[in-house]
């Protein structure tokens, strides 16, 4: 199926986020629509399923004009999209969130489940897909759990495939499992467009490349035409960031000392983990998600209590203090879940960057608040940090991801804690707010402050640590200096104790 | 961006009659049903809820919004916090019968007499609120559960109060002695309305005040639209949590006592039950999705549609089940547009969500 975006033009009170945007998609061919986040591709793709009707512009299928009320609309006309949060159902088994909206009407109104399993084993055999279709969903890992919304749009007949960012929750393996379902998918003639900053997955899948920068199509056409230097520039709109450089500094006095910590986790106990953060170092937590860096971070933060062993901040103990206690001694916490944990997407930007401060006499009278020193911190904090949004009182649901982000760690970093615990910090954020991000955890880690970093991406582990852990099976399977680090060493500690037998980690 | 404005105010207008028309057509068929003459009907139920000689129906349905909007003031401080407090009756309760009983015993002048009271009301609907706070936070029950739960011990503790040891045994009735005359609350000049309503007022304003201008009332909300957030920045959760339902239970106590000094002058068994007054002013708060200047203006709703319908049955011969099921139909149609705006209203603010 021939798909055509012609004139699209998607407008939110005052803000533009589509302008004037014409592209095709064609069968057989794998579009990376790629930009900033911000840049307007998750809305363009929004217009396509339906979610979001346009102020101009049309969209045609073979030719069609269609106009869609919702997104069941769309899906009945062959589009399937999957977004960059699943919606599944937790407590649903595989078959059943597969099938649910869809499902076979057997004899008597039934669900006929067994041709539902039948047809699935074809399409999942027919793609190479393998999976259980009998798990909860809430047993699944990420990965798994893409698979399904996958294998959910095969089973609804899609011909044109739209993906959200799949690969940032993915390891290297699991991507590329995807990748090659994505290619059989290609074999078999159906359209798909994959939206992604990752510049490395459209050389290696694309076919066709659409560049979006501020709501508008900056180019667009066959990848054998481009270059990934000239895609690149075209996303940011001038030249590249330099690459960063690295100031030698000794480390300080330890800033966060764990020792024997246990936690419960959700598949046995976590630990006993041992680690040390001094003061002006990065420490990396490299790992395969789900393999305990959640819990030992929900512990350090007092989110979650420990089972046994001690937690020491600034050489004070704080293994029984709350949340709000650790926090005013010395800690700031940049948390994985921003739209759950990092903000309350219902308040407005200036709530939200006020929230868990220290110095609340600074925004208060007595009893009462200070809505214009609120306002006008955080204006600071969004011109400090590029922030694109309305402004302060604007909701934070208004926000595109990479902006929502950037006010968590704004609002994080501003605090000037000794110790800084940044989790998946770039998760699902753009080149431009990756590279500032990572910019300001380093000039945390130069100004003396202790860097806890957790992330599943080890691109970015390895790009800013001093020194990397490897967490496997709830333990820490390895220490790496930064600057020695490699990946295949790396890799190997993700998936294996081997290491375990190394002296302890300091 | 003008003509988008103009038509949403349009459908907006539109809906609106569609609720009207249908609400209209509902009640005009269960009329048809009882036979009962529908202009006659009619009037009897605005006259009734607005009307009456010297407006003394208009003060019954005020007297009625004030204990209505008080509780709904109550519980909009703990559904704005995200605590599901649905014990407001058992605050109530308690609130009305310490309130009786301090008058009964406290020695003293009058006006001492009646602060003490309202005031160990108003300390009676917070313990009893607080308690199911506890159960939450120490033993786990969800407040949900425990505040729903609290309510029939309380209810059968002022039964059993007011049915053996200080029954007024003269009256035939299960209920208390009358509190002492100097203590009713007076009348506004020339009418038969207690001040007690400027009370529920004066709570009102604090809810209203607190609600949008106070820290504790902006960690209060942070905590309601995500708990999560507010337990990873560090907001006190557990003494937040106290802290609300106290107030929350505060105000349901002083509403009792406002009931006991301002309508009834003691303490009748199922008083504050009977009525529902908790009830109504849990559908009142989420009437208007707890907006805090709408809440008193919800209660008043309420209590005209009650009222209204009271009086239909009285001076019109509709019989009290179909007026009944009018004041549902009408609740029913009137909840669903207000509610349907309101969201409306909201994704139009949230201007689509995550605009990648």
């Amino acid at each position: 199926m021939r798909v055509a975006l012609c004139g699209i033009t998607v407008r939110f009170g005052a803000l533009t986020a589509v302008e004037d945007v014409s592209l095709a998609i064609e069968p057989g061919e794998v579009h990376a629509v790629v930009g900033e986040n911000g840049a307007g591709k998750t809305t363009l793709m929004n217009v396509l399923f339906g979610l979001v009707a346009p102020q101009a512009g049309a969209i045609r299928l073979d030719g069609q004009d269609r106009r869609w009320t919702s997104p069941q609309d769309a899906i009945r006309h062959g589009l399937g999209m999957v977004h960059q949060h699943f919606m599944l159902q937790e407590s649903m088994s595989v078959l059943e969130n597969i099938v649910l909206c869809a499902e076979p009407a057997g004899r008597f109104g039934l669900v006929d489940f067994s041709a539902a399993r039948s047809r699935l084993r074809r399409i999942a055999e027919q793609h190479g897909i393998s999976l259980a279709l009998d798990r909860p969903v809430a047993r699944l890992s990420v990965g798994e759990r893409q698979v399904v919304e996958v294998l959910k749009m095969l089973y609804r007949q899609a011909e044109v495939l739209i993906l959200d960012e799949p690969t940032s929750v993915l390891t290297p393996q699991e991507k590329d499992r995807l990748f090659a379902t994505l290619r059989s998918f290609r074999t078999a003639g159906k359209a798909i467009v994959l939206i992604t900053h990752k510049l490395d997955e459209v050389m290696e899948l694309a076919d066709r490349v659409s560049v979006m920068r501020a709501g508008r199509l900056v180019w667009s056409g066959r990848l054998s035409q481009t270059s990934k230097e000239e895609i690149a520039r075209g996303i940011v709109g001038g030249a590249l960031p330099p690459a960063r450089q690295r100031a030698v500094r000794t480390p300080g006095e330890p800033v966060l000392a764990v020792r024997d910590l246990e936690v419960a986790g959700r598949s046995g106990a976590v630990g006993p983990l041992s680690l040390r953060v001094h003061a002006g170092e990065i420490v990396g937590i490299a790992g395969v998600a789900g393999n305990g860096q959640g819990e030992l971070i929900q512990a350090i933060t007092g989110l979650a209590p420990a089972l046994s062993g001690e937690i020491a901040l600034c050489g004070r103990p704080v293994t029984h203090l709350d949340v709000e206690r650790r926090r005013r001694l010395g800690m700031s916490y940049i948390p994985e879940d921003r739209q759950r944990m990092g903000l309350a997407l219902g308040a407005t930007v200036s709530e939200n960057a006020n929230a868990g401060r220290d110095d609340r006499r600074a925004f208060t009278r007595g009893p009462f608040l200070d809505r214009a020193a609120m306002a006008r911190f955080a204006s600071g904090l969004i011109e400090r940090f590029r922030i694109r949004v309305g402004g302060p009182s604007a909701l934070a649901a208004t926000m595109s991801g990479g902006n929502k982000q950037k006010l968590v760690v704004g609002r994080e970093l501003a605090r000037n804690t000794p110790l800084v615990i940044a989790e998946n910090p770039t998760w699902g954020v753009d080149i431009g707010a990756i590279d500032f991000i990572h910019g300001e955890l380093m000039r945390m880690r130069d100004e003396g402050h202790a860097v806890l970093l957790v992330s599943t991406e080890l691109d970015e582990v390895m790009a800013l640590s001093d020194r990397i852990l490897v967490m496997y099976a709830g333990a820490i399977a390895g220490e790496v200096a930064g600057t020695e680090a490699d990946r295949e060493t790396i890799g190997r500690m993700m998936t294996s104790r081997a290491h375990q037998a190394l002296p302890e980690v300091a | 961006m003008r003509t988008l404005r103009e038509s949403a105010v349009l459908r907006e207008a539109v809906s609106w009659g569609v609720a009207l028309a249908w609400i209209a057509g509902v009640l005009f068929l269960l009329m048809a049903l009882v036979g009962a003459p529908f202009g006659e009907a009619l009037s009897a139920f605005l006259q009734n809820a607005f009307g009456g000689r010297r407006l003394s129906y208009l003060m019954a349905t005020l007297s009625r919004a004030a204990l209505i909007a008080g509780m709904a003031v109550s519980v909009m401080l703990s559904f704005r916090a995200g605590l599901f407090n649905i014990g407001g009756e058992g605050q109530l309760v308690a609130g009305g019968l310490v309130a009786a009983l301090a008058a009964l015993f406290l020695p003293g002048p009058p006006l001492f007499v009646l602060g003490a009271s309202i005031l160990a009301a108003m300390v009676a609907g917070a313990g009893w609120a607080l308690l199911a706070g506890l159960l939450q936070l120490h033993l786990g029950v969800p407040l949900l559960v425990g505040s729903l739960l609290l309510n029939y011990p309380i209810r059968y503790i002022a039964s059993y109060l007011v049915a053996h040891p200080f029954r007024d045994v003269q009256s035939g009735m299960v209920q208390s002695h009358l509190v002492p005359q100097a203590t009713w609350l007076p009348y506004f000049p020339g009418t038969r309305l207690d001040i007690g309503i400027l009370f529920i007022a004066a709570a009102s304003l604090f809810a209203i005040i607190y609600s949008h201008f106070t820290l504790h009332g902006y960690h209060a909300r942070m905590n309601g639209l995500s708990p999560a957030f507010a337990r990873t920045v560090g907001l006190p959760v557990g003494k937040l949590t106290l802290q609300t339902l106290a107030m929350s239970g505060a105000i349901a106590g002083l509403v009792g006592a406002v009931a006991v000094f301002g309508v009834h002058h003691r303490y009748i068994d199922g008083m504050l039950v009977q009525p529902l007054y908790a009830w109504t002013g849990i559908i009142a708060v989420l009437l208007v999705g707890m907006i805090p200047w709408a809440v008193p203006l919800s209660g008043l709703f309420f209590a005209a549609i009650q009222t209204g319908a009271a009086g239909m049955e009285r001076s019109a011969g509709v019989p009290k089940e179909i007026a009944l099921v009018m004041q549902a139909v009408i609740i029913l149609f009137v909840a669903s547009r207000v509610s349907g705006a309101l969201v409306a209203s909201s994704e139009r603010r949230a201007g689509g969500g995550e605009g990648a």
